[in-house]
């Protein structure tokens, strides 16, 4: 019976997909008409008269005077360019005053305007296409075609340092919502013509621009081919933001584990180019996205690449430990007290007595009662406008911790293993592997409260096979720890020095697996004499 | 056979966690007394050589599991026959193996909780990385190798720094000769763990460097002998023959006897550790090459429809192949040894080895 419901949803998506294609062809592709009022008049109808569009009319030429549209959607355009380069010389122009009806759009194209991008229109749907993108289109009487100059601008937001990536060494650019800007953020790092992007239009109402990014012989020719593929697969209405990619695009949707990296970071993206990464650009958002994603690369800050190698191994490894701390400290905190109290020295064991003997809850629901509960802070501080945020934070600190224990619903020993958990859960650098760690968290201390340690080892190993059955683009998730791969697990949980790091990981990239030359390792004469 | 890919080091990392598994575990080859790392060593060669076994009989077919070449060494009829004794045998240790870890659990941890709850929800775990093929259960040991042997050399050092060692507990040498310890490797260390390798067989193909896995092989049984020599020579040094005779678990009283500064003690959890991870893979690998037979017998195409029922036969087997503790132990040291892995591991393997030796060179005649 299931089946059978999901061969007729099937049949009626695939229908209807169809029926909308073809509506959108005869709407879309009428050519241009030979009169200019007609192409005015169409376009007005088919905007709905919008107050954005601007259509400035002008004459062009003194003895036949033909007539002219300017046509352009106010607010994503350069105002400035088109009253300097395009319309004063459309008015202005000798040449033009002179020239006769009949070849006057290639004049035009040619000598009149002084802008650098120029493209021909011949039908509505490239004529709404170049205007939309903040093209302006000149349209002329009796030509059934119009000349389309490249005027992209207006506001957008000026590249910043992200919020959300904060690094103490490095650059300071950011990512913005426009997607050229972020390009040529990436481009000025990389000036080699093997950067190649590819461009893309997704979304049947948004139309969002979207690039891929890569370097050519170094990303593995088949990875870029597949994620082609899945990009060109989409048929949705619209793609705001890079989640919206993400999730249409990833490899296994049930797992709380991201397989597809963002960044904000211009370095960051560069740096994974470099290892043989694709990225995504999505026009309006500054979020980047990368592919193929592996699980360390979550625990890598930029940080880490910026300072000295020893110094970022031990915070990689602290790291580690951070994330291990955050699925698990509460679920050995129930299992050690509920079940395995024999295995908690004997002073501590105590000190938990003492406290739990007054606690009326049984551990596990003091676990997960306080969990939630700062979970629940956790998410109205997010959106909490600034001035309202001290409140949160009062009534989290004193009214749940202090006085919570004080009334002797929890104990004093659970809000430490509380707290510990939540700054750990903040201290990995991706919130996204994060927030996959704090659902996790959740089931281990289901676990620990049923079966104890037993438990909690049992969902760890199905948490690994879990985590070694994910792919991202193919390439397996734990990877290059397991299955090991000696070239890339110079830069996993630790990192080792610049110089050591001959080699790019072997499973991104294609081939070309050397970095550097021989020798890198810096030997200063070992005579003093040099001056 | 399902589609996959294993390189050398995850067979290393496989067979090694495989060897320890339960062995590492149990009081091993007691029977030799202080002469146990003898008994030990000896079954050691023995596995080398029966690996040697193994491995020839595979390399006749490289691409093959043993269900689909013993057809062709030994006609379809037998060839069928002898499929299905394996499979029944891989199934069964599986499920043996399954109880020992089950049984464990419930005696030093779980006293109130019903075997079958133990038993159920390892065996769920196993399930699902079989479920996921051998490629996931090849990743999931090289992680889980490094836990292992991270706790083992914690361990190792802790036990060390206690000053828990007394050598005088491993003399003298040989005190009754060789006899005593020949007759512990040829009914205890043999089998177990060395013999059971033979379910490896069922992994070979998938290795595709046949060189390499060579070479991982005779590591893997070297540095897993070593391990099991210094784990019980210790175990033997710290508590002294009697005791370790005579309790179920030694290596957990030995981690019981750490105690450094009053703090680190009672490492139950440790050992906890050990004893899943090792179980884990071992039940994982029996019970992987119980489900491939299956599928190559009855040409099922999709293996992961097998892996649940089968689970669920391998969990009831578990629970009724002894009505007690006593008797599973009983079972385990007079009929399964004699009965099961000396024919299973040793005879038919050499059996079959003679028929492809001769089968083969029959070929190459007429090729001539």
């Amino acid at each position: 019976m299931t089946f059978k419901l999901r061969k007729l949803s099937k049949a009626r998506t695939t229908s209807s997909k169809s029926n909308e294609d073809e509506g959108a062809k005869t709407e879309k592709n009428e050519p241009l008409s030979d009169s200019l009022a007609q192409n005015v008049e169409a376009v007005k109808q088919k905007t709905g008269n919008s107050a954005d569009i601007s259509i400035r009319e002008i004459t062009l030429n003194d003895q036949a005077h033909t007539k002219a549209a300017v046509v352009f959607v106010e607010g994503i355009v350069d105002q400035q360019a088109i009253d300097d380069f395009l319309i004063h010389s459309l008015i202005n122009d000798d040449d033009l005053k002179k020239n006769p009806a009949d070849n006057i759009l290639e004049t035009i194209a040619e000598k009149v305007v002084a802008l650098g991008e120029l493209t021909r229109v011949h039908n509505h749907s490239e004529l709404f296409q170049a205007l939309f993108n903040g093209e302006t289109v000149v349209l002329i009487e009796g030509f059934s075609e119009g000349v389309s100059t490249d005027t992209k601008g207006g506001e957008s937001r000026s590249v910043d340092e992200p919020p959300t990536e904060i690094s103490l060494r490095g650059p300071r650019e950011g990512f913005t919502e426009s997607i050229r800007t972020n390009t040529s953020l990436v481009r000025r790092r990389i000036k080699n013509e093997k950067l190649w992007v590819k461009s893309i239009t997704l979304g049947k109402v948004t139309n969002t621009d979207v690039e891929i990014m890569y370097i050519d012989g170094l990303a593995e020719s088949d990875i870029v081919q597949e994620v082609e593929n899945r990009l060109n697969r989409i048929n949705t209405d619209s793609i705001l933001e890079s989640g919206y990619i993400e999730e249409l695009i990833e490899d296994q949707t049930a797992t709380t584990f991201p397989t597809i990296a963002h960044s904000e970071r211009p370095d960051v993206v560069t740096g994974n180019l470099l290892e043989g990464k694709i990225a995504i650009f999505i026009d309006g958002t500054p979020f980047v996205l990368m592919v193929p994603a592996v699980f360390v690369q979550f625990f890598q800050s930029v940080d880490d690449y910026y300072s000295r190698f020893d110094i970022a191994t031990s915070i990689r490894l602290l790291r580690i430990i951070i994330f291990i701390t955050s699925l698990f400290a509460p679920a050995v905190y129930v299992a050690a007290t509920t079940f395995h109290q024999e295995m908690i020295p004997t002073q501590l064991l105590i000190v938990l007595a003492a406290q739990r003997e007054a606690a009326p809850l049984p551990a596990v629901v003091e676990a997960i009662l306080m969990e939630i509960i700062f979970e629940v802070l956790r998410e109205a501080g997010v959106r909490m406008p600034k001035a309202v945020g001290q409140t949160i934070s009062i009534v989290g600190a004193l009214v749940i911790g202090q006085a919570a224990v004080q009334a002797g619903i929890v104990s004093p020993a659970m809000v430490i293993v509380v707290a510990v958990t939540a700054i750990a859960s903040f201290a990995t650098p991706s919130y996204n592997i994060a927030i996959a760690a704090r659902l996790i968290r959740f089931v281990n201390m289901i676990a620990a409260a049923t079966f104890g340690f037993y438990g909690i080892i049992l969902t760890f190993i199905v948490l690994l096979i879990h985590l070694c059955s994910l792919r991202s683009f193919g390439v397996p998730y734990m990877a290059p720890l397991a299955p090991f791969d000696a070239s890339g697990a110079g830069d996993t949980i630790i990192r080792m020095p610049w110089w050591k790091v001959k080699k790019r990981p072997a499973l991104t990239v294609d081939g070309n697996v050397m970095r550097q030359g021989d020798n890198q390792k810096p030997s200063p004469p070992t005579d003093r004499t040099m001056k | 056979m399902e589609k996959a890919n294993i390189y050398a080091g995850q067979l290393f990392v496989l067979m090694f966690i495989f060897e320890l598994g339960s062995a590492l575990l149990i009081p091993l080859g007691i029977e030799a007394k202080q002469d146990v790392w003898l008994a030990i060593f000896f079954g050691m060669l023995g596995g080398l050589l029966l690996f040697f076994v193994h491995l020839r009989l595979h390399l006749y077919y490289p691409d093959k599991t043993p269900p689909e070449f013993v057809k062709e060494l030994l006609g379809k009829f037998f060839g069928t026959v002898v499929a299905c004794i394996y499979t029944v045998y891989f199934l069964y240790i599986a499920a043996r193996v399954l109880r020992d870890f089950g049984e464990m659990l419930v005696t030093f941890a779980y006293n109130e909780t019903p075997l079958f709850i133990v038993n159920a929800l390892f065996l769920l775990t196993v399930v699902y990385g079989v479920y996921k093929g051998i490629e996931v259960i090849a990743r999931t040991g090289e992680l889980l190798f490094v836990i292992l042997y991270a706790l083992a050399i914690a361990g190792f050092v802790l036990v060390v720094v206690s000053g828990l060692i007394d050598f005088s507990y491993l003399q003298p040498v040989l005190e009754d000769g060789f006899k005593p310890v020949l007759q512990t490797v040829f009914t205890e260390t043999w089998y177990v763990p060395f013999g059971e390798i033979i379910v490896f067989t069922m992994i070979y193909p998938y290795v595709k460097n046949k060189k390499a896995m060579k070479k991982a092989g005779i590591i893997a049984i070297l540095l897993s002998g070593v391990n099991l020599i210094v784990t019980m020579s210790i175990n033997i040094a710290v508590l002294g023959v009697e005791l370790t005779a005579r309790t179920q678990f030694p290596l957990l009283n030995t981690i019981h006897s750490i105690q450094i500064a009053e703090f680190l003690e009672r490492l139950d959890v440790f050992f906890m550790i050990a004893l899943i991870i090792g179980g884990f893979i071992k039940i994982s690998l029996f019970f992987y090459a119980g489900v491939i037979s299956v599928s190559v017998i009855c040409n099922v195409k999709n293996k992961s429809k097998l892996v649940y029922p089968i689970g669920i036969v391998v969990l009831f087997i578990s629970l009724t192949q002894a009505s007690s503790y006593a008797e599973h132990m009983y079972e385990g040291i007079t009929i399964v040894p004699l009965y099961m892995h000396l024919p299973l591991q040793v005879i038919v393997p050499v059996f079959l080895l003679i028929v492809a030796f001769i089968k083969n060179r029959h070929k190459k005649e007429q090729s001539l």
